[in-house]
């Protein structure tokens, strides 16, 4: 089944990475929070929309012409 | 004997068979890269440690082999230099982060281990970005022009070999590393497919991402030297068992019915400027000429490497650095801090979907491959030449699209590290300016010798590779 999954606005992100970085006493500018939710949000989507017969596996085959 | 300057202006293979003709020596060939280095260093800086006393002994020693008649093969007796992320045992290895300053393994990388096994004289310590990423420049400086960005983060093997400073290097390619000094310094650079070289040794950035490879001045020389680091190594968990072949078997077979295939949507995208355009297109026309199949072809599954990729070398990276750098985040960098540090606001959940990504992206080339029954992607390297230092980081009129050119080479380079297949940059032309512009071709898993056969074939047809830098050195 087909999931309508849609992830939150990259402010929501944004606020999340900020609240953990204060967590673990990293300074991350604002610059970078705001480009890393941008990227994780891309991800998120991505997910639930084609990634459903996708293990995280990376396995180098030499069969690409078999 | 040779004089030193037509020592240095030799390729490996016309090294190799110098010395094998008995025209020169382990010795000579060291002692004019020494000269060499005397000569460049002060203003290029390629190398972090210069071993001296070791490379001459060695070369003594790799004398006294040949003429024993014990031939390593085509290294036995060459001068290579060695990316400062490699473990070297007794020597110095910084990785350019003063967090390591003074730190002198207890034993040899793999790749290292190989080299020396084929007889090669490790000359030196090749400078590189801090923990090969960099939030801050090296003071290594290109002979194409001392004001423009050198590479990275493999700078000074790209530096080395385009001064004449060494036959040879060994960098490393997590995002383009390799290909990118290669590209800007009118080399050779292999990254061979993921697990074909080992990692044993290395300082990692990402470990599924890290790539050992290969920097020379022909394709030929690269080949031999792919062939003596490549192999299955049960100290490298990553390690594939795969056969490594003899790489420059088939090397003049020629292109003909080799089939290439080009996504302009992607590769030739408006950040591409026209000078390295124009050097693309011609490369392309002239393997048509030779009798390539150019292949029209779309992979819209380009569009996210760099999220999916980024998002991975972050969490690897965080991972690998989070102790580090609260117990010496001082010796960091600012800015290479703050690259390293951030993978760890991002959640398991995120770092999975990123993996699942790959595979996706993986597989999506896979099928392009298989359904167009493709040899070799071929692309710009990088899409800009070499740009002035001071602007690195600032967007460019000349970039269509008003990127940044750090943008743009991640934007070429990035897809080869994700999917793990081997990718070449070798040289195509010049700039107006005068400056060096490389392409790259993308091939199949396990299949450098066929991107290696296209690459030379293209390397016949023009001088490229002779070309040298301006003599900046007096």
């Amino acid at each position: 089944m087909r999931s309508t999954y849609q992830p939150p606005d990259s402010a929501i992100y944004a606020d999340q990475l900020a609240r953990l970085a204060e967590l673990l006493r990293l300074e991350i500018s604002e610059d970078d929070l705001k480009a890393l939710s941008d990227q994780l949000r891309m991800i998120d989507a991505l997910e639930e929309a084609e990634l459903r017969d996708m293990p995280p596996i990376l396995k180098m085959d030499a069969d690409w012409h078999d | 004997m040779t004089d030193t300057r037509s020592l240095i202006n030799m390729s490996i293979s016309e090294a190799a068979a110098a010395l094998r003709r008995g025209e020169t020596t382990s010795v000579a060939l060291t002692e004019a890269i020494l000269a060499r280095i005397k000569e460049t260093e002060p203003t290029l800086q390629a190398y972090a440690t210069l071993p001296l006393d070791r490379a001459l002994a060695a070369a003594e020693r790799a004398d006294r082999e040949l003429e024993a008649g014990r031939d390593r093969g085509p290294l036995h007796g060459i001068p290579i230099g060695v990316k400062d992320n490699c473990y070297t045992k007794g020597i110095l290895t910084e990785v350019g982060s003063k967090a390591l300053q003074g730190f002198v393994p207890d034993y040899d990388a793999t790749v290292v281990r190989k080299l020396y096994a084929a007889g090669a004289i490790l000359i030196g310590k090749t400078r590189c970005h801090e923990w090969s990423c960099g939030g801050s420049e090296p003071p290594t400086r290109t002979p194409w022009d001392l004001e423009r960005f050198p590479g990275g983060s493999s700078i000074g093997s790209g530096v080395a070999l385009t001064a004449r400073s060494a036959y040879g290097t060994i960098g490393t390619d997590t995002g383009g590393s390799i290909r990118i000094p290669a590209s800007i310094n009118n080399l050779v650079g292999m990254k061979a497919t993921y697990g074909r070289v080992s990692a044993y040794g290395v300082l990692p950035l990402a470990w599924s991402l890290d790539h050992v490879g290969p920097l020379t001045r022909t394709v030929r020389d690269n080949a031999f030297m792919l062939g003596a680091i490549a192999g299955h190594d049960p100290d490298d968990a990553n390690s594939a068992r795969v056969k490594v072949p003899d790489f420059t078997a088939g090397i003049e077979h020629g292109v003909r019915d080799t089939r290439i295939g080009i996504d302009r949507d992607y590769f030739m995208y408006p950040g591409v400027v026209d000078s390295v355009r124009a050097v693309t297109e011609a490369v392309i026309a002239d393997l048509a000429r030779l009798g390539a199949d150019i292949i029209e072809v779309s992979l819209p599954e380009l569009a996210l490497t760099r999220e999916t990729l980024i998002t991975i070398r972050m969490v690897e990276s965080a991972s690998y650095h989070r102790h580090r750098i609260r117990e010496k985040g001082h010796l960091y960098s600012p800015g290479t801090r703050a690259t390293l540090q951030m993978g760890e606001v991002v959640l398991a959940t995120q770092y999975v979907a990123a993996l699942r990504a790959r595979e996706r992206f993986r597989a999506a080339m896979k099928n392009l491959f298989r359904r167009e029954k493709l040899d070799a992607l071929i692309a710009p390297t990088i899409p800009v030449p070499a740009p002035l230092l001071e602007d690195v980081w600032q967007p460019r009129d000349d970039m269509a699209n008003g990127e940044t050119p750090t943008a743009g080479f991640v934007h070429h380079v990035y897809p080869a590290n994700l999917s793990g297949q081997p990718a070449i940059s070798a040289p195509g032309g010049f700039t107006p300016e005068g400056l060096p512009v490389g392409y790259q071709l993308l091939g199949k898993p396990f299949d450098e010798a066929t991107l290696y056969r296209i690459a030379y074939a293209y390397e016949q047809t023009s001088d490229w590779r002779r070309r040298q830098p301006p003599q900046v050195y007096e």
